[in-house]
């Protein structure tokens, strides 16, 4: 047993000489063998693809013949390509109505079932509930739930006597994004609504009293005390529904894969269909879908800086 | 006392002096009233899709396009057919096995290394920790055609090696971010009363901090878990064989050849999510905290 302090000494037990390792040295090379597996992990899984995927996408490649260097073309053809703007244009508008939807309806939820009411425990399960199941299985689901002569939505608005609101809502270019966009919001609605709970507990409860005797009335409370107090966890919140929203891909490519015609067409699906050829339409470019990935990567950074620059912390926030 | 979170209710109850509690006024009930018909239908448009699912699986199918709600006999036959003729319970074996592989391997390394990172001292362990953690916020989309570029080089394509692999690397960076801030948490002088007690570094690791990290290995593990469970997109990429394919892409695969047979695939939807849903009710704290957290705190 030693009773020294644990400082730098030697470690004299059994070794030669020459082998002699310092007390810290001989701990940072257990440092180093327990990140071995993670860092090994990383550079073939991550960094490796990582560049490779920069380097592709500076190449003309079909996938199976040999790739040719075209240096910045990829990306000047894509500034001309009407698909990738409209791919573009609805990445931007799901971003934006994801990021106000899921935001404000999930604290309002979350201030609502904060209320105290019997059986609160029961309303977050079921809310929170969605969101452990895949977006396959979400996105499957609601297609037969829009379906347009089957689905139980239109049966709805047939029973309502609403037959005049009837849509082939996955159908039709102008209904197909709110749609979905609704299917996010479904899935997501526990989520967040969650994050603001917990940033509710955070609020002193004094303040609420301090209000309530100076005669302020719950909208009044909600607007000068609530908001002010979540906001932090607000921008979290928004944070996440924005990079979310750059990033979308499942939730689309199961429900429509970007159509009828690219009315719902994203950047993630507009990358897959290109790469993998998932609509038969024209041979698989993996350079030129390489491309789109590097634009996603450079929105989510922008996405990121912004997170870093509004929350005014640094990335370990622990 | 338990540290469970007071209603305002309850917390007006105990702090506020009698004098200032509410009455029960007319216009309080119908507040009250609005409140609970509010939360009645949230609630029922979250469960409304699912219960729908349900019904739907146990019609028979010459009752799909009905457009009754409930069905008129209520029938198993769907759910033999899935199993009989969907090969289901292949999918799900495949399922099973590729996420408890993951999800044993990211606890176990991410835990490693979040302990390294985190109570281990050695030069550039600031470095590679912002290295590892600036892939993050890398979108998937980007390492998608790479990542089948590498597993076709390595002829590991139609192979659960090589999805588990591809699960593995993009996992172990948050769970190893989430175990590493966990392991701070944790007083660092019973690190150092492991090393005066002459207790090898792996020992101190193994006997001392695993013991204590449980919290967070519960969370990595249920966030590990349904992240693995529920991926989509790795799996149809790597895995073509329809032998070899995981549950997600495998049902995806279903609405191509039975998209009329609706009783069949919201049967084939249920037992997919039956498992976790189950599990969710059961351990539905752990669950909300497993999924939330990184949220929350990153």
């Amino acid at each position: 047993m030693q009773t020294s302090s644990s400082l730098p000494q030697t470690d004299n037990r059994g070794k030669r000489p020459f082998f002699r390792i310092t007390e810290p040295r001989r701990r940072a090379l257990y440092g180093y063998l327990f990140i071995l597996p993670t860092v090994l992990f990383f550079v073939m899984f991550i960094a490796f693809p990582f560049f490779r995927a920069i380097g592709i996408s500076m190449t003309e490649w079909a996938g199976y013949d040999e790739p040719r260097f075209i240096g910045l073309n990829n990306f000047i053809n894509m500034m001309g390509n009407r698909i990738f703007w409209i791919a573009m244009k609805n990445t931007f508008i799901f971003m934006l109505a994801t990021t106000i939807l899921q935001t404000i309806i999930p604290m309002l939820v979350a201030v609502l079932i904060n209320a105290g009411w019997r059986g609160e425990v029961a309303y977050r399960t079921i809310l929170f509930l969605p969101n452990i199941i895949s977006l396959v299985v979400t996105g499957l689901l609601w297609r037969m739930i829009y379906d347009g002569n089957f689905g139980p939505l239109n049966n709805t608005l047939i029973a309502l006597g609403l037959t005049g609101l009837k849509h082939q809502w996955l159908a039709e270019p102008g209904t197909v994004l709110p749609a979905i966009i609704v299917v996010s919001l479904w899935a997501s609605l526990g989520f967040y609504m969650v994050i603001f709970f917990a940033g509710l507990q955070s609020i002193p409860p004094e303040l609420y009293e301090v209000a309530s005797i100076d005669g302020a009335n719950t909208l009044q409370k909600f607007a000068h005390i609530t908001v002010p107090m979540l906001w932090p966890v607000t921008t979290v919140v928004m944070i996440i529904n924005i990079i979310g929203g750059i990033k979308v891909f499942d939730v689309v490519y199961v429900m429509t894969t970007g159509g009828p015609n690219h009315a719902s067409e994203v950047l993630g699906t507009y990358l897959y269909v290109t790469a993998f050829g998932a609509t038969g339409g024209g041979s698989p470019s993996m350079g030129y879908a390489s491309a789109v990935g590097v634009v996603i990567l450079i929105l989510a950074m922008i996405g990121t800086a912004i997170q870093l620059r509004v929350t005014g912390r640094k990335t370990d926030v622990y | 006392m338990s540290i469970k979170a007071q209603t305002p209710d309850q917390i007006r109850n105990t702090i506020a002096p009698k004098k200032l509690r509410k009455k029960y006024t007319f216009g309080h009930r119908i507040s009250r009233a609005t409140g609970y018909t509010i939360l009645f239908l949230l609630t029922l448009s979250s469960i409304f899709p699912l219960v729908w699912m349900i019904l739907m699986s146990l019609k028979d199918r010459s009752e799909t396009y009905s457009g009754n709600f409930l069905p008129s006999k209520v029938t198993l036959s769907a759910y033999q057919f899935v199993f009989q003729n969907l090969d289901i319970t292949r999918y799900l074996w495949n399922s099973v096995k590729i996420t408890l592989i993951t999800v044993a391997v990211v606890v176990f390394l991410a835990t490693l290394s979040g302990y390294a990172f985190a109570r281990i001292n050695f030069p550039g362990r600031s470095l590679i920790f912002l290295i590892l953690l600036s892939t993050l916020m890398l979108p998937g989309a980007v390492l998608i055609i790479p990542l089948f570029l590498q597993l076709s080089d390595l002829n590991l394509i139609d192979t659960h090696l090589g999805l588990i692999l591809a699960y593995i690397g993009a996992g172990l960076p948050f769970s190893m971010f989430l175990m590493r801030s966990f392991f701070q948490t944790l007083p660092s002088e019973l690190v150092d009363a492991g090393r005066i007690d002459g207790a090898s570094e792996f020992g101190i690791f193994w006997n001392i901090m695993l013991p204590l990290a449980r919290p967070g290995i519960a969370t990595i593990t249920i966030f590990q878990f349904m992240g693995t469970w529920n991926e989509f997109i790795f799996a149809a990429t790597f895995i073509h064989d329809p032998l070899t394919r995981p549950l997600q892409p495998s049902l995806f695969a279903m609405v191509g050849r039975y998209s009329t047979n609706w009783p069949a695939l919201t049967a084939a939807l249920t037992i997919s999510i039956l498992p976790i849903v189950i599990v969710y009710v059961l351990m539905q704290k752990q669950f909300v905290a497993g999924l939330t957290t990184g949220a929350i705190k990153g």
